[in-house]
């Protein structure tokens, strides 16, 4: 019996994080990139983002009604946020496996429209997480081995750092202007820590309140969007959660952003930097982090391939990522009514990904 | 406090309890500091506090410490619900006072306070420890210097063991002798919020857990997020609930429009021998370190480092903090009939 050949891979749109995203696949041995794609009705900048992309990777550039599962097996939608659903939602159709960068959608049916489709398609559909990464897999460990006992509180603090805007961000309006980014650093970022924390510990979310400013950034302020956001949650089991999300002038920590997460449970307690353990290089430049582990979207690519290829569910699919919408879309009705306010997590988006399972489904056929 | 040589600066320290017996052992190590009764309502126990500083004398009459011409300055320590009256009665007896956090349970009392320590020109003082904690001072020295630029976003991370004596019959786990927990000891990471991002907090909400005992009458743990008049925000989360009574993880992360400060309490050193925790550096002699500006505030040699308003902002802070977590709603701070200036210096 041969060994399958590596997943026949499309950018869909190469709006954000395109580059990076081509730059893993090709050095995963189960992928292939096989082209990039962008809709008819994208606007210049995106398809000019898609023919520089294609042209920099030597791979064809493919109108969306060009593609079918003859051509590619798994759709990678690197759009602005704003068109992740309709995107995911079109490959779907097509009959791809799809993975789509976060968030899963900018809205609560929107999101829940992928999952239907998703299912409706028997196709996977994985979103980008960090809950998979081996720093939060190894906090889960210690929980699901009943080290902490209980969990009764996590906090969390995902910060990145302005002076590598630039670099991290092809053009700032992406996570600025709600017409491509959906709203601000909250929208960008809120659902990694959620996702984790749901991993961590089992819990889902059932209240948020937020604040948020603008702080720093005349970019955010100019589109009267969020910059830093404090945001206060409640998760089943009266799990008290504290994040703080944003866009700060330096995170405190080297690189690009820093990312912790704290737990206490009702018989321990432990801390995780996302970032750590490291090697550090000392030079005359200063101090650099060499991380032990591999990028968080290499977990997810490793989880996407091993779903195809035996059928069984992704450990973070498409209904996991509508949790975090939920609860995103919660922090901003908190900011507008200056309330807390329920996550609405639907009667139709139930969880079945194996981040907090609340039951199981079979796999897509 | 006037003249060339004023002799020691007498202090009688107003409680018997665990603060007060640190209070007393501290205050007897500064030079030129005498320190000249405990007052307690058991006698013995006064005694043995007492017993720390040379000279030092147990007392059960709050009147007879306060008619001690030799006392000039006194610590308010014990209850919370006494605070207000043994600070007023000291004022009237001419004596500067430090009183312990928190000052009040209500902010009028503290205004009363603060009103009354005008009238009789003497200092009044809220002994807010963390303050003079190594780590703490120097962050906010490094704040202040400008070394970040303009201070806007605090994120406090503060875990403990159970240090509440008594078990059940603990005072602070009461919410009507503590005010709360947010009240009794969410002033001091309020305290230092204002302190790092100098500004007044205008709106708060609290959630609050129980991390070992379901039953406990306020929350051993407890989370707020915390809007500034100038925008600035805050997350603070404080629990009492780490496994071994002696332990502490304590974070801080400043951001300001120019670069950011933190501090962990990882970074101190402590050996792996198996005993108990040792004292950390970052944390620091912070009760010596008190006592040594109370000793010269009493003495007229220095001007109080915590601000009355602070104080004021901070009471009023917490107040409205433990009223968010009664009622599960975000509460806005108010400020004072007169824009805050009764605190003012």
């Amino acid at each position: 019996m041969s060994e399958p050949g590596p997943l026949r891979t499309v950018l869909v749109s190469a709006v954000r994080h395109a580059a990076g995203y081509a730059e893993l696949l090709s050095a995963h041995p189960g992928y292939a990139l096989a082209g990039v794609a962008e809709s008819d009705d994208a606007g210049a900048d995106a398809w000019s983002d898609a023919r520089a992309l294609a042209a920099a990777r030597s791979v064809p550039l493919w109108r969306l009604d060009d593609l079918s599962p003859d051509r590619a097996d798994v759709a990678v939608i690197c759009s602005e946020p704003t068109r992740h659903a309709v995107l995911a939602e079109r490959m779907l159709g097509l009959g791809l496996h799809v993975l789509v960068d976060k968030p899963l959608a900018t809205d609560v049916p929107s999101a829940r429209s992928v999952v239907q489709a998703a299912r409706a398609a028997g196709r996977h559909c994985a979103v980008v997480t960090r809950a998979l990464a081996p720093p939060v897999r190894r906090l889960r460990a210690w929980v699901d081995a009943g080290r902490l006992g209980l969990p009764r509180s996590v906090d969390a603090e995902f910060l990145s750092s302005g002076t590598h805007f630039a670099a991290s961000v092809e053009r700032p309006e992406l996570l600025t202007d709600p017409r491509l980014s959906g709203g601000g650093e909250m929208m960008n970022v809120l659902g990694y820590p959620v996702d984790d924390i749901r991993a961590i510990t089992g819990c889902e979310p059932v209240d948020v309140f937020a604040e948020a400013g603008t702080l720093f950034w005349d970019e955010h302020r100019s589109y009267g969007v969020e910059d830093v956001a404090v945001v206060s949650a409640r998760f089943t089991h009266g799990l008290a959660v504290s994040i703080v999300v944003g866009r700060v002038p330096v995170a405190p920590g080297p690189g690009p952003g820093t990312y912790t997460l704290r737990v206490i449970g009702s018989h321990g307690h432990a801390e995780v930097d996302a970032g750590a353990p490291a090697v550090h290089l000392y030079s005359a430049a200063g101090a650099e982090p060499i991380p032990i582990d591999r990028p968080p979207v290499a977990a997810v690519l490793d989880d996407l391939q091993a779903s195809i290829r035996t059928g069984r569910r992704p450990s973070y699919d498409c209904a996991d990522a509508a949790i975090a919408v939920a609860t995103i879309d919660a922090a901003y009705r908190s900011l507008a009514s200056g309330a807390p306010v329920p996550v609405d997590t639907g009667p139709g988006t139930e969880p079945v990904a194996n981040v907090s399972p609340r039951s199981r489904e079979d796999g897509p056929s | 406090m006037s003249g060339p040589d004023p002799g020691p600066a007498g202090i009688a320290v107003l409680g018997s309890g665990g603060i007060a017996r640190a209070h007393v052992a501290a205050l007897s190590r500064v030079p030129g500091v005498r320190v000249t009764h405990v007052l307690g309502s058991d006698p013995a126990r006064a005694a043995e506090v007492a017993a720390l500083a040379p000279g030092c004398r147990p007392a059960t009459s709050l009147d007879d410490v306060l008619a001690d011409p030799g006392t000039h300055g006194v610590y308010v320590c014990g209850r919370t619900e006494d605070h207000p009256g043994r600070t007023l009665a000291a004022v009237a007896a001419g004596k500067h006072v430090v009183v312990e956090k928190p000052p009040a349970r209500d902010v009028a009392d503290f205004d009363a306070m603060v009103r009354a320590a005008k009238s009789a020109g003497v200092r009044l003082m809220v002994g807010q420890t963390v303050r003079f904690q190594p780590a703490v001072a120097t962050l906010e020295a490094a704040s202040r210097s400008g070394r970040v630029g303009d201070p806007r976003l605090l994120h406090l991370n503060w875990y403990v063991g159970h240090v509440w004596p008594g078990a059940w019959r603990s005072w602070q786990l009461d919410p009507r002798q503590s005010g709360g927990h947010l009240v009794h000891n969410g002033m001091h990471p309020l305290d230092l919020a204002i302190w790092l991002l100098r500004a007044r907090p205008v709106r708060v909400f609290t959630r609050g857990w129980c991390t070992h005992a379901p039953d406990m009458p306020t929350p051993d743990s407890f989370h707020l997020t915390v809007r500034f008049a100038d925008g600035g925000l805050a997350m603070i989360e404080v629990s009492y609930g780490l496994r071994d009574p002696g332990d502490v993880l304590r974070r801080m992360v400043l951001c300001g429009t120019e670069g950011t400060l933190g501090h962990h309490t990882s970074d101190d050193a402590a050996p792996s021998d198996g005993g108990p925790p040792v004292p950390l550096a970052s944390v620091g002699d912070a009760v010596q370190r008190q006592a040594e500006h109370a000793a010269a505030v009493v003495s007229g040699r220095a001007e109080p480092l915590i601000e009355l308003r602070h104080s004021r902002w901070a009471l009023a802070a917490a107040i409205a903090a433990q009223r968010s977590l009664d009622t599960g709603r975000p509460v806005d701070v108010p400020d004072g009939p007169d824009g805050g200036g009764v605190g003012d210096e």
